[in-house]
This record gives C-alpha cells, structure tokens and sequence, in this order.
C-alpha cells in the first residue's frame, strides 16, 4: 500500500484565475497497478485512490475570547508574509528555461531515453503565449475511483483531491518547491505575528460563491467550527486544524488564526477547505453528518461551489463533469482573475489500468498514470504514439519492507539489518521495476532540503552478511531442519514469519523475491497477498509480522512525525525511540531552514541505522498524456498536486 | 460342492469388469482417460521433468534427492542450507564436492524464480519484460519477470489436480455418508440430512472462499480445497440417498437383513457398492468443476498464496499484458483440456454404467 503520510498536505492549486484547494491526504490508499497504495494518494494509479481514510476523534475547542484587532495590532508586530499567484511564479521560472527543441519535433519523438524525456517536458511543458490557448477547450481527464462526497472538507482520497481541488475555495498554496504561499486570487495580505502565534489574512472583496453570495471571512472561521464538531466524521482535515487554537473573523475580510504554539508548521495548519457559512449554518446542527438530511442530500447532488470550477453532471462511477464558473473570474460585470484554461473538465472513472489504457489510445481520455510495465512495453509503438506522448518525473513516493518490531524476529534490530542485506535490491530495480526507479534509502528524497547531509548508501546484497547478522542475534539452525531458530521463553521458535502486501503483480513479485532470498539463508517467508482495505486495518492494529508499502511525502517533513513518533497512529512497526521523538518536536520549534534540516538529517540517519524498513526505492511519476496537451509541469509531487499543478495545463487553439 | 457346466460357460462378468468392457469401448473416453493419467503422471514427477535442484545427487558420501523439496520445502536435506547452498546447485555441487555427481531433471527451469545468467554453466539469463517469448530453452516462454512459463505449467499440474481429487475426495465421503444415512433410515433421519443438503446449497462457494482468504492467517491451497469440498458435496448426497431408497427395499437387502446384518453393514457391503455407479459421474464433473473454480480463484489473484505455481496465476499475469499471447494459450489451453477431459471420462463413465443411456444408444 501506499500512503500519504501528510498530517495534512495542505496544498492548493491556483489555476489562472482561479485557486484551488488541496488538501494533503492523510490516509492511505493502495496504489499501483505497477504503482499505486491504501488512501488516496495523490498520485496512485488507478486502483488505489479509493478507499476513505479513519475519522480522527476530536475534541471540539474551548470557546475562545478573541481580544478586539485594534488591541492584537497594538501589541504584536506583524510580519509580511508571501502573497503569490502559482502561474505567475511558473512562467517567471519558465522565462529563465531554455527550450530544448520545437513542439512540432517534441510531438514527433518516441520516449524512450532520458534525453528525449527532457526535450518534450520543455518542449510541451511550456506555460501558453498570449492568445495561444483555446479557451473553449475541454478535456478528459481519468479518475480510479469515485467520489466518496462532493463537500470540501470530507475530502479524503485521490480522486476527491483532484475533484474537490477544482471546485473548492482556498486561502493558502505552495509551488513545485513546495514552499508555502498566500494565493493572489483570493488574498490581498498575508502577515504573521513576530512571536509566531497568530496569523493575519486579508481577503479579496471580489469573491463569490456559486450562488451569488459573497465568500468572506466569516465563512472561514464557520468552517473551522464545523470541522472541529466532533460530531461532524472529517476524515482527514482535521489534523493540523486540530492544532489551532481558534479562528477569528474581525470583519467580512479580515481573518486571524490563533495557533496553540508557535511552530514551523503552522502555515500548513491555517490551509484547510472552506464551506459557504450561508448554506450549512442552518443545516449543520439539524445533521451534523452533512449527510443524511434532505437539504444535505440535495447538496451533495449539486454543491455550492466556491473555485473556478462547479460540478455540472454526476453519474456514479462513471463520469463527474466540471464547468467553469463564470462567477470565478467575472464579478460585477469586470474581469477580475484570469480564466482557467479549460471551459469542461469530464472526469472519467475508469478502476482497470489496462482499460484506461486503451481508453487513452483510442482517444477517449486525456491523460492517465502509466504503469511500469505499460510505460516500457505498451506504449512503445505507434499504436500509442498516434495520439499520445509520455513523460516520467521524479516524484517524493517510496516503497519499503515494513518490520514489525513487536514480533520476536524483528525486536533485534541486527535481524533487520540482516534482512536488508538478503534482499536482492538490484535484481528488484532491473528485472521487476524495470531500471525506472531510483533505490531508496530513507524518508527523505535525496533531492529533498531535509535530507540527510551524510550520503547514505543504498543497501546491496550481502548474505554473507545476513548470515553473520542472523549467527550473532541467535538465530541459528539448531534442530537440523534447514530452518533456522531460536530458543524463546524455553521454546525453539523456527524463523517462519509472513508478510502482507497489497495484490499488485508487481507487488508480491517483489515480496517473491524477498522469500526466495530468504529461503537461501534458512528463513521462511509466507507471502500474504490480501485486499488493500485488510492491509489497512492489519497495520494500523499492528497485526501483522512483515508488510509492503509506501508514503507519498508531504509538503512538510514534520508530517512524517505520525510515522515514527512513538505510538503514533501510523507507526505500524511500532518503532520507539526518545531522540526521534525529540528531533521531530525541536524540528518543528525551529525555524531557520538550515537548522531544521540538520534535525531530519538526524532523524533519518537514526532509522537507516535502525532500518525499521528496509527502503527500497523510489517510484517515479509516469504519464500519457494526449498530443493535443501542453503545459504539464511535475512537481516533487507530481504533476498535479501543487500550484499551479494542473491549472497550468492547456490546450493550443485549433489553427 | 461342483458348479454345473463350470467349463463349458466362462464365469459371468462383474458390474465394474463389464462397465470397464464398455468404457473402453468408446474411444473419446480412453483418449481423455489416457490424458488424465499423463497428468497424473506429470503431477507426480513434476520435479523431475522442470526444476533447478537434481533428481538424485551424491553430496559428500551421501545421496540426497532435493527434488523433493518442491513437493515440502523440509524434504530437502538441510546439509544444502548449511553447506550455504543458497538454492542454487550445479555450480556449488562441484565447487564443494569434486567428486559429486547429480542427475537433473529434464527441464532446468525454475517455477519460482528467474533463472539467473550462468547458473546452468555456459546457459543465459531468462529474459523479463515482453521479451521472453517461447524458445529452446524457455519452451512455453518466461512471464514478465522471467519465470518460466513451461516450469509453471507442469508444477501448477500438481495444484490443478490436487485440487479436483482432494475436494471431490472429500465432497464424496461427506456426500455419501450423509446420502447413505438418509436414505437409509428416512423418516425423520432422512428429513434432517435434506434439509442440511438443501442449506448447504445456498451456500456461495466463491463468497465463502473470498471470506476465509481475508480472514486466515496463513491461506493455504488445502484450506481452499477444504472449502471446495465441504460446499460440493450436496448433489452427491441427494444420488446417494436415491439409490440407497431404492436398494433398500430390494430383495438381496432383506436377505441380508434376515440373517442378522447391522445397518452399518447392510449400508456399506450391501447397498454401497450397489449405489457407486450413479454416484461417481457427478463426482468426475465435479472434479472438472473445482479444476475451474481453482483457476477462476488463481485467475482473480485470490489462489494460493505465491509463489505457488498454478494455471489460473499464469493467466493472471498475462491480465496486465495481452501482447503476450504465451501466457493466455498456455495455461488457458491446460485448463480448457483438463476440464474437457474430465467431462468426457465422466460421460462416458456414465454411459457405461447406466443400462438405461446403454439401451438408449443401441
């Protein structure tokens, strides 16, 4: 499975004109037909972006007296912080790239090395000239799997990102650095106090919900009330809000958040989804669900929209067509933001990766997630490249052997060490992944500012090794039978543990592979393949000795404290260790990026030390994208999940 | 005491040596019954015809057969996993033991794993991807991570077989005991085992199996021929309590009766061998019956647990990739041919066996 390990990966997407908000999936998604994991995970492929993630409890928040804004601007200074427009900042970045080689020539070349992958992301990745988009243009995007609700706040998985992002309303985004901003199109200022526990933001006046109502300030600090309700099941939003101490709207433009402590991730905790105030304030108490009422169903059907894009037709499980919104871009009868570049986004659901391919070569989509194995032998050939072109990207997911420390094997960390060393790491990256991915070596990306200073070398066969690691921690073959074992509370115990993984092909070929290894120094390996909602529970309740899976990364690295902190919700190796803990909270007080860096350095050099996992690599983005798109830009995480992410996408005006 | 004319007439044949007469007789069925027992005997010397470990081999002063640890992975000698054998033999045997020898099996492929560059001396790697079509050395091809495919298909005969004889073996002792019982005693005996029969029908073998595979720790492929069997037994059961209704009453049963047989008796030595005939038919459809079922289980990734060989997990793999024709025909053409086969055997079992289709075909 792959996860998403953000808190919140609070993130949004500005399209021209527009902004959009994405949250960070918190949750887990099984992912890949060559790729995909357990929660949405944004960019999991087709069949794992589909499963809910569990409600975190919560409790509602004291009522709090928000001193009067005149007495907050007298006592604390304020800082400036960034106001941005993604598609701004993409074209100034593109100014400064060269252009490898004409789209024409761009269109004509077969992706099949490195060098040519460059020349048609520069080629094709290019933002539009003045006047060079066709703004009637509609495009037909794929989705794996359906929407669970169209109400931005219960947004859970990759789908509902994709979906939602588009129609929703946000304050906050961040760019392919992945470095924090206040969108232009719907905030005029952005301060934080100098002691770091409040944050200040100023809204547009131009702004209006679907229905003609205007968005204000007040339905910030509604929202806020509501996704704290207890009573309310938000599934992945809450965590991060839940670190705000309150929300205060001092008039319809002017809203400050009160943070609980000042720490370096609190720009990520003030970024969550919005709900019109008008709308739900009479509904909420009737049906804290946002469900099951009447007024709620018929909501649900046809929401009220507060981003560029409003949901025009739904047919269930098979298509959600998105219309732009004239009321976005247009207010009082002036231009006030750009237009989106597509009038009609037709999301089709399509949970088969080789029927989405098909459905890609036959023209009736736009773009898709290519598996490996689709990306080295199914779209090779002209059958493809008649109406597609494909381009890959480095991407922050990684895939890894979980160990469950509670287990008598695996509570001796030279057992884990051993285990690294049996495995066949380059028989994985050539022969099952293809040579399309990069080994891994631990949370971090290597390209990443928090990774490791120390190079970390990616572990190699050894079972050498691995004997002498297994020999040392005692478990040796003392009853003859091939297997070996070790004598525990005055019973031998055999070494005979299973591992769990998602059913992907690819999956349990690298699982496979594992046992093979294993079985050469006299370990037994049970492989387990089980449903993608089993995995889930298995490992949140620790029930299980060994299990494949992976994390996209989130924006921040402090969202990966949920994965080590000690009994931390999604810890499922149950992995223990005071300094981690203590890294992560001092990582997150600090707030000179050099600093913070040296901090996650650490932390990773501890867990390649401990090798809690046995990381194994990296998995690269992969897309087809139709001939008829330009404009895809990829981001640590992927093409879309960013700003501008897919608001930079386009279609050129039919000559 | 002398039978008359015992040289003048041969004795009369029995019930099965006259049932054999016909069934051999018709030429479908020898020809399906002929390819049965070719499975059957690549099932059993399976590990001799494709794998990577020798047949025999003489190790140090001693002989060891680690073939056999394809069938349980404890008949391999351990001295191998000791001597850091690591699973692969031929170069090691020598390196360790100049005066070893070994014989290999026909095919050396593993159904496991990839055979590596050079592990068979002077013998390449197995290709991967989309590369591994069929060849002289990968006779069936090799799958996306260079596994052989002809290795796969004779130890995944081993499963398909299996399967059909374990869960009909089992579904037949349920299904007669509890058609036996019924039928013999009837009244309120015969009520109670009917109406198991009929709740034990409504039972989805499918959905059953899905359930045990999210549910067991350690799925297995017995667990899954267990659930086969103790789901199939139920049109056995109601053959066997028709015939055993009406043998009851014949005559050869009361006389039994009158000279003093316990029930137990009567059922088993009396009406049972009388009531086999009817009942073996559905027991060889249901064979061909669990074969797909098996396959269909594999074929959706639900089969037994990998790296288990089996035709339905080849089909699997080849889901993600039609172009590669050697994963469909394969396994598909195994499957195809077994089932039919073991419908043909039935049918004609049938036909030799019931007087009635007999007289029919005249």
């Amino acid at each position: 499975m792959l996860q998403e390990f953000g808190r919140r990966i609070a993130s949004r997407l500005v399209y021209p004109g527009c902004t959009v908000v994405l949250f960070g999936l918190a949750g887990c998604g099984s992912d890949e037909p060559a790729t995909p994991l357990p929660a949405p995970e944004l960019t999991a492929p087709a069949d794992e972006r589909k499963e809910p993630l569990p409600v975190t409890p919560v409790e509602a928040p004291e009522p709090f007296d928000a001193p009067p804004l005149s007495e907050l601007d007298k006592e604390v200074g304020w800082i400036d912080r960034p106001v941005r427009d993604g598609l701004v900042l993409l074209r100034e970045a593109q100014a400064g790239e060269g252009v490898l080689v004409t789209v024409a020539d761009a269109l004509a070349l077969k992706n099949d090395t490195a060098d040519t992958n460059a020349k048609i992301l520069s080629a094709l990745g290019r933002l539009p000239e003045e006047g060079q988009a066709d703004l009637s243009a509609r495009i037909e995007r794929h989705v794996g799997g359906d929407l669970g609700s169209t109400n931005p706040i219960m947004i859970s998985t990759a789908a509902e990102f994709d979906i939602l992002g588009l129609t929703g309303f946000g304050l906050f985004s961040f760019g392919r650095d992945l470095e924090p901003f206040a969108t232009s199109e719907t905030v005029v200022a952005w301060q934080t106090s100098t002691d770091r526990m409040l944050d200040k933001v100023v809204l547009r006046d131009d702004l209006v919900w679907s229905d003609g109502k205007p968005i204000t300030a007040h339905d910030i600090a509604f929202t806020y009330q509501v996704i704290m309700d207890p009573r309310v099941p938000v599934p992945a939003v809450r965590s991060g809000t839940d670190q705000l101490r309150w929300v205060e709207a001092y008039d319809d433009r002017t809203v400050v958040f009160f943070h609980k402590e000042a720490l370096a991730t609190n720009v990520w905790n003030i970024n969550f989804p919005v709900l019109p105030k008008h709308i739900y304030e009479q509904t909420w108490e009737d049906d804290p669900t946002l469900k099951d009422s009447p007024e709620h169903v018929q909501l649900e059907a046809s929401p009220v929209c507060g981003g560029p894009y409003e949901i025009v037709e739904r047919k269930r499980g098979q298509q959600i067509v998105l219309k732009r919104r004239a009321s976005w871009a247009t207010v009082g009868g002036k231009q006030v933001r750009e237009e989106p570049y597509f009038e009609e986004i037709r999301f089709r659901i399509i949970e088969d990766p080789n029927t989405t391919l098909l459905a890609l070569k036959a023209g009736e989509i736009d773009e898709m997630i290519l598996q490996p194995e689709q990306w080295t032998t199914q779209t090779v050939d002209e059958d493809f490249y008649e109406r597609n072109t494909k381009v890959t990207a480095p991407e922050w997911v990684s895939f890894h052997f979980g160990w469950n420390i509670d287990t008598v094997f695996f509570r001796d960390r030279r057992v884990r060490r051993a285990m690294s060393y049996a495995f066949n790491h380059d028989e994985m990256l050539e022969k099952l992944c293809y040579s399309l991915y990069e080994p891994c070596t631990g949370i971090f990306h290597p390209g990443a500012w928090m990774a490791a200073q120390k190079k970390l070398e990616p572990y190699k066969q050894d079972l050498d090794k691995a004997e002498a690691l297994l020999d040392e921690a005692g478990w040796i073959d003392r009853d003859n039978d091939g297997v070996r074992d070790k004598e525990i509370d005055g019973r031998s115990v055999p070494f005979e543990f299973s591992i769990v993984v998602n059913q992907q092909p690819l999956r349990i070929a690298i699982c496979t592979l594992l046992k093979e290894n294993l079985d050469q120094i006299g370990v037994r390996l049970n492989v387990r393949p089980v449903e993608s909602t089993v995995l889930q529970d298995l490992t949140i309740k620790h029930n299980f000795q060994a299990y494949f899976g992976g994390w996209g990364s989130g924006t921040d690295p402090d969202t990966s404290e949920n994965l080590w902190k000690t009994g931390a919700m999604r810890n499922f190796c149950n992995y223990a260790n005071p300094e981690i803990d203590r890294l992560y909270a001092e990582g997150r007080q600090e707030f000179d990026r050099a600093k913070r860096a040296e901090k996650y350095g650490r932390i990773q050099e501890i867990l390649y030390d401990d090798q809690p996992y046995t990381w194994l690599f990296w998995r690269n983005s992969f897309y087809g994208f139709s001939k008829s798109l330009r404009g895809y830009v990829f981001s640590p995480r992927g093409p879309y999940h960013y700003s501008p992410g897919f608001g930079s996408l386009w279609k050129p005006r039919q000559e | 005491m002398k039978p008359h004319d015992a040289s003048s007439r041969p004795p009369s044949r029995g019930f099965w040596a006259e049932a054999w007469v016909r069934y051999r007789g018709r030429p479908i069925g020898m020809i399906a019954l002929a390819f049965v027992v070719f499975l059957t005997v690549v099932a059993a010397f399976a590990p001799a015809i494709a794998g990577t470990k020798p047949v025999i081999c003489r190790y140090k002063g001693q002989l060891y057969m680690p073939c056999l640890g394809y069938f349980n992975r404890r008949w391999e000698a351990p001295v191998f996993t000791k001597d850091k054998f690591r699973g692969t033999y031929p170069q090691n045997l020598k390196d360790k033991d100049p005066d070893s020898w070994a014989i290999w099996p026909l095919v050396f492929q593993d159904p496991y794993r990839r055979v590596r560059d050079n592990e068979w001396p002077g013998r390449p790697e197995n290709p991967s991807r989309d590369e591994g079509r069929p060849n002289a050395i990968n006779l069936f091809g090799t799958d996306q991570y260079g596994v052989d495919v002809f290795a796969k298909m004779v130890h995944g005969t081993t499963i398909a077989l299996l399967v059909g004889f374990v869960s009909m073996g089992l579904a037949g002792s349920i299904g007669i005991i509890v058609g036996a019982i019924g039928g013999y005693f009837g009244g309120w005996v015969d009520m109670l085992t009917s109406r198991l029969t009929e709740v034990v029908m409504c039972i989805p073998t499918l959905v059953l199996i899905l359930a045990l595979v999210a549910v067991v720790e350690k799925p297995t492929i017995w667990k899954t021929m267990a659930i086969i069997g103790a789901t199939g037994w139920t049109g056995i059961a109601r053959l066997t309590r028709a015939e055993f209704l009406r043998l009851k009453e014949s005559e050869f049963v009361m006389a039994a009766r009158a000279a003093g047989a316990g029930p137990v008796r009567i059922m088993l030595r009396h009406i049972l061998p009388n009531a086999l005939a009817p009942v073996l038919v559905p027991i060889t459809f249901g064979i061909a019956a669990a074969i797909l079922i098996e396959g269909s289980l594999s074929f959706l990734g639900f089969g037994p647990p990998p790296p288990t060989a089996s035709w339905g997990s080849i089909l699997n793999s080849a889901r993600s990739n039609l172009q590669l024709w050697w994963l469909v025909i394969f396994p598909g053409a195994g499957i195809f041919l077994t089932v039919l086969a073991y419908n043909l055997v039935g049918e004609a079992l049938q036909e030799a066996t019931d007087p009635r289709l007999r007289e029919a075909r005249k």
